[in-house]
């Protein structure tokens, strides 16, 4: 007996942005009835791929089948119509519209005339609602819901039109354990429907008592394909996700002089944006001169922890600085005050030249210091010094990254925030600005807080790492027992 | 003959049109707001000067100096009462906030107007000149006036430039145009930025406000055009972009001029509304705009 | 839930004020029904307004383009041919609804601000079109229609009201049925409704295309009842403004709210008639304030404090 065909089959998938390749030569299939975790690190692909699917974006090459129809190129309506659903990371709901109401849309036809609303689609609206939970809640809106119904809501909407096709966008994040084991029940109902569920996560952890085959991603291409178990000791996957073998040079907590007073301290932090929570109750402190890293994947909360200690988002709790809380300075204030942030995000000014963004840096600098430091970055990146009079929107992705630790520099900052500095980067430039990281450990006394989640790169650098989930430290240590004790977990 | 008088007339209207939409592309370009009290700045501006040369007997430097001054308390009234207030305020979403900034600029805009109207009546006054007597340049007879006007644009522009290019302030606004979070984070404080762009702003609305009133004369009724021609002219160039200004307040006030001279003056708005539809169809981004 | 609408509170007490409505012409003066005509044809302006913005999340920075498209087609056909009244306001509808089509195509592709200096420039393109074009359009002078519907004050005053009960409830009922959900949907989130499988593009179409129609035919009428039209009455950016700050005084993504603030605004602009140049100061002044302080609106208030309960 032949194996039932795929619902859904993506065969040499190929998208370019410009220069650069997001998804390469990606190829998989999810039958009826089965579930698949395509999972890898921000940046893999996986989001690309995901639209792709979805008909958001256009791929180059390959081909998206779903039962069989060609579907690569056609607008996404018409792809959620041949029956595939979408359950977005982000509850998106109608917030002026009920429960009830929300859970419609997916019921309804696309039709202009539709002018009087039909009984039997409400009963089945209410049917979908009590099936993920939602019964006693149809009337409210969302505004007045907790974050687990409004997940429920996505859900509900999503199946709403019976598609044989469902893809999931990081199914728990933001819930408790207890809600995360409702919503697996859920998602397997789902499959024992009939369905064909694409899972995309960053992890396998979140989703292996779920899937049955897990395909791993990694800078576009896959780099695993397997059971659960077969990808989780996957040795590239690993590498990836855990760093594999690492030589550490950490220097013991004891041995910086500010024991009592440590530089930084962040006390029981809590950010929350609308109604999700970005980080909860987080504490961490970082000495004078030391190399702090937190490792967590996307979403854990990093840059959030990292905005509340540059002033850019409201926190209840305490972060102070030298025992003197930071609480009421401007942003402004806090990075001319030493605390300098290289954000993930670069924020560059595009139109300037490297030498003009460098400047600019270091505007409250004499005229001969900001030469001097100049000429000191130039020497520790030097590509920067090559490229010093083209423009930052011009420079490639690592020479963008290159530039803003080096304005982040400028600034002489006594703490400087390095938020993911090696997001997308090819691994030679990850040598380069691991190169620099390590001199600047050597050659002065700067304190660093370092926020990654490519564990490589972070731990080697590292006098002390944090682990960051959920918006929640859930492990503090040396880097040598990472791997051992935190890494399960991690992975 | 005509050829000349053309190119010269031109010139100096293209140069008055190309100092308004600099400073209504500032804003723009750096702040995100599409000013729409931007005409009534200027003809605030003209009329000051109008009411202390006319009715309280100033000279007419010190008129205008008070006329820049009326301008730039307006601009800045336009960007504490306004402008930040819906900015800051929780009772507007976000993707909403464009379009009720818009709408209140305007209303400003309209109050201004008709605060004009009701104190200084809506005829239409023309500012002491601080230069007048005629001038032959290539055996046209020119007002020194104009000429007047085309220089004080160009060395407004041009010291806007040399600001913006040359000095720490005037390089963080264009910083703040292209990152506002790069801004904060190194180290410059984002609100006193836009304060200083906001009062840079009004000087230019009020120079030009004024050089239109002593070259053409305003009234009430010449705020909602001059609002309407410079952001044709910005979007014309491309929002954001103020070069690309510069070069459509010339492709603007050269196909006015033309068609006021070699069709008739009741024509002269047609062709660059046309152009603009056609901009805006094939091309929605303007000529150099990047936004 | 149809049963259910009909009975809620919005319908229930707009029909009793239609009817309370329905009888002042038996006890006020005629210069008051003139008043309140005109603010009802501004009623469905505002209406039409809302549909777009508050639904598709579009905003039309100039309605006038097509209420002006409307009145003066209906007015210049009119004039030059007289043709029966209806075929003349059929005609205006028509002219509006092209307009609003080729207003919606560009717009619908473009982002951000471009979408609002669209509109706009399409007021001024017209306006401009109007006052050089006079040798059809009367100018800057006006155009004066030679047919009105009626000389009766109430008779006038009971075809705007019944056109604006009508308008209303088709507009309402729009918001509240299916296709209204998918609009709010196509609206608040392109993304999602488009992976929930709806062409977001073909129903933003059609509620430009509704917008058109209500506009163009309120404006169609409201020429004939006046007898003229003229710029500064159906065209003029400042008419785009008293239609949108109606909208949002009611309190915007209400419909029925569009009426109470457009009936404010005409009764407020009226009663500070005797102050000359200073009510239309007063006015912008009043408007600034509420969009500063009290965006939601008056029903967007009470709607706030019932949603909050």
């Amino acid at each position: 007996m032949s194996a039932p065909a795929a619902k859904l089959e993506v065969t040499s998938l190929q998208k370019r942005f410009g220069g650069l390749i997001a998804v390469k030569d990606v190829s998989f299939s999810v039958r009826a009835g089965e579930i698949l975790g395509l999972i890898g690190p921000n940046g893999s692909g996986k989001s690309t791929v995901m639209k792709s699917i979805l008909g958001v974006e256009r791929p180059d090459s390959g081909s998206v089948r779903v039962d069989g129809q060609e579907v690569a190129g056609w607008p996404p309506h018409r792809i959620a119509r041949l029956g595939v659903g979408m359950v977005f990371q982000h509850s998106r709901p109608l917030h002026r519209q009920t429960v009830l109401e929300n859970i419609l849309l997916g019921l309804l036809p696309d039709r202009l005339l539709d002018l009087l609303p039909r009984a039997a689609t409400e009963a089945r609206g209410r049917a979908i609602a009590d099936r993920v939970g939602l019964a006693s809640v149809l009337d409210r809106r969302p505004g007045t819901l907790p974050f687990a119904d409004l997940r429920k809501i996505e859900i509900a909407k999503a199946i709403a039109s019976d598609p044989h096709v469902v893809l999931i966008d990081e199914p728990f994040a933001g819930l408790t354990a207890r809600e995360t084991a409702s919503f697996a029940k859920l998602i397997i109902e789902m499959r024992d429907d009939g369905r064909a569920i694409l899972i995309v996560d960053h992890n396998v952890k979140s989703m292996s008592a779920l899937v049955d085959r897990v395909y791993a991603m990694n800078v576009g291409e896959k780099i695993a394909e397997g059971t659960v178990a077969e990808v989780m000791a996957n040795e590239t996957v690993r590498r990836v996700y855990l760093g594999g073998a690492l030589e550490t040079a950490a220097r013991p907590e004891t041995s910086f002089a500010d024991a009592q007073t440590p530089f930084l301290e962040i006390e029981n932090v809590s950010v929350v944006y609308g109604k999700a929570q970005a980080l909860e109750n987080v504490s961490l402190h970082v000495h004078k001169g030391e190399f702090v890293a937190v490792v967590g994947l996307n979403g854990a909360g990093k840059t959030t922890l990292f905005n509340a200690v540059s002033g850019l988002v409201p926190y209840t709790g305490d972060i102070r600085r030298q025992g003197q809380a930071m609480r009421g300075l401007s942003a402004a204030a806090i990075a001319r005050g030493g605390i300098v942030q290289s954000p993930e995000g670069r924020e560059l000014f595009g139109l300037m030249t490297v030498r003009e963004n460098l400047d600019m840096g270091g505007h409250g600098l004499s005229d001969k210091d900001r030469t001097e430091r100049q000429e000191w970055l130039f020497d520790l990146f030097p590509r920067l010094k090559e490229r010093q009079s083209q423009t930052a929107a011009t420079l490639s992705g690592g020479e963008q990254q290159m530039l803003t630790i080096a304005r982040a520099l400028m600034m002489k900052p006594e703490l400087l925030i390095l938020d993911e500095p090696t997001l997308g980067l090819a691994p030679v430039i990850m040598e380069q600005i691991s190169k620099a990281m390590e001199r600047l450990r050597q050659t002065t006394d700067i304190t660093v807080l370092l926020g990654e989640q490519n564990v490589t790169f972070a731990l080697p650098h590292a006098d002390r790492v944090y682990v960051l989930e959920h918006g929640r430290i859930v492990w503090e240590g040396e880097p040598s027992r990472f791997a051992a004790e935190a890494g399960a977990q991690y992975l | 003959m005509q050829f000349w008088q053309i190119l010269i007339d031109g010139f100096a209207i293209s140069s008055l049109y190309a100092l308004g939409a600099t400073g209504f592309t500032l804003i723009f370009g750096v702040t995100g707001v599409l000013n729409l009290s931007h005409g009534a700045i200027m003809v605030a501006a003209a009329v000051a000067a109008w009411a202390a040369s006319g009715e309280w007997g100033a000279g007419s430097y010190v008129a205008a100096l008070f006329g820049v001054l009326v301008a730039l308390v307006l601009a800045l009234a336009t960007y504490y009462l306004i402008v930040r207030r819906l900015q800051l305020s929780r009772a507007v979403r976000e993707e909403e906030k464009e379009i009720f900034i818009l709408t209140a600029t305007l209303l400003w805009g309209i109050m201004i107007q008709e605060a004009i109207a009701y104190l200084f009546t809506n005829n239409a006054k023309t500012v002491l000149p601080i230069v007048d007597g005629v001038v032959r340049i290539l055996g046209v007879r020119t007002p020194a006036n104009e000429i007047f006007t085309a220089v004080v644009c160009w060395a407004t522009i041009g010291i806007l430039w040399l600001f913006v290019n040359k000095t720490l302030a005037g390089k963080a606004v264009l910083a703040a145009s292209m990152n506002p979070r790069g801004v904060t984070l190194v180290g410059i404080e984002l609100k006193t930025v836009y304060v200083g762009v906001w009062a840079i702003y009004g000087v230019l609305a009020g120079v030009a406000g004024i050089l239109l009133g002593m070259f053409l004369g305003v009234s009430s009724y010449s705020a909602g055009p001059l609002t309407a021609s410079a952001f044709s002219i910005v979007v014309l160039g491309g929002l954001g972009s103020v070069s690309g200004s510069l070069i459509a307040a010339y492709v603007v006030g050269y196909l006015e001029t033309l068609t006021a001279y070699l069709v008739s003056p009741a024509y002269r708005s047609i062709p660059a509304l046309l152009l603009l539809v056609a901009v805006m169809y094939v091309r929605p981004r303007g000529l150099l705009g990047r936004r | 839930m149809v049963v259910r609408a009909l009975f809620s509170p919005p319908v229930l007490i707009s029909l009793v004020v239609l009817l309370l409505a329905a009888t002042l012409p038996l006890y006020v003066s005629g210069y008051v029904l003139g008043l309140l005509t005109i603010a009802y044809y501004f009623g469905v302006f505002s209406m039409a307004w809302d549909l777009l913005f508050g639904f598709a999340n579009e905003v039309n920075f100039g309605p006038s383009f097509l209420i002006g498209l409307g009145a003066y087609t209906a007015g210049i056909l009119d004039s030059l041919y007289q043709p029966p009244i209806a075929l003349c306001i059929a005609a205006g509808v028509l002219a509006s609804m092209i307009g609003g089509l080729v207003l919606a195509l560009p717009a619908l592709r473009v982002r951000g601000p471009y979408f609002g200096l669209t509109t706009l420039v399409a007021v001024l393109m017209l306006q401009n079109f109007v006052v050089v074009a006079a040798g059809l359009t009367g100018g800057e002078i006006g155009l004066t229609i030679p047919d009105v519907i009626s000389i009766n004050d109430k008779v006038n005053y009971w075809i705007a009201l019944g056109f604006m009960g009508v308008s209303g409830a088709i507009l309402y009922g729009l918001t509240r049925s299916p296709v209204g959900l998918i609009l709010q949907a196509s609206g608040q989130d392109p993304v999602q409704a488009g992976a929930l499988g709806f062409n977001v593009t073909k129903h933003k179409l059609a509620a430009f295309l509704v917008s058109a129609f209500f506009s163009g035919l309120a404006g169609a009428l409201m020429a004939f009842y006046l007898g003229a039209a003229s710029v500064g009455t159906f065209i003029d950016v400042t008419v785009g403004v008293q239609v949108i700050i109606g909208a949002v005084l009611g309190g915007r993504r209400t419909i029925l709210g569009a009426v109470l603030g457009a009936v404010f605004l005409v009764a407020l602009g009226e009663s500070l008639r005797p102050l000359g140049d200073l009510a239309t100061f007063i006015v912008s002044a009043v408007a600034l304030v509420v969009v500063l302080f009290f965006p939601a609106g008056l029903l967007g208030m009470v709607k706030g404090v019932r949603e909050a309960t």
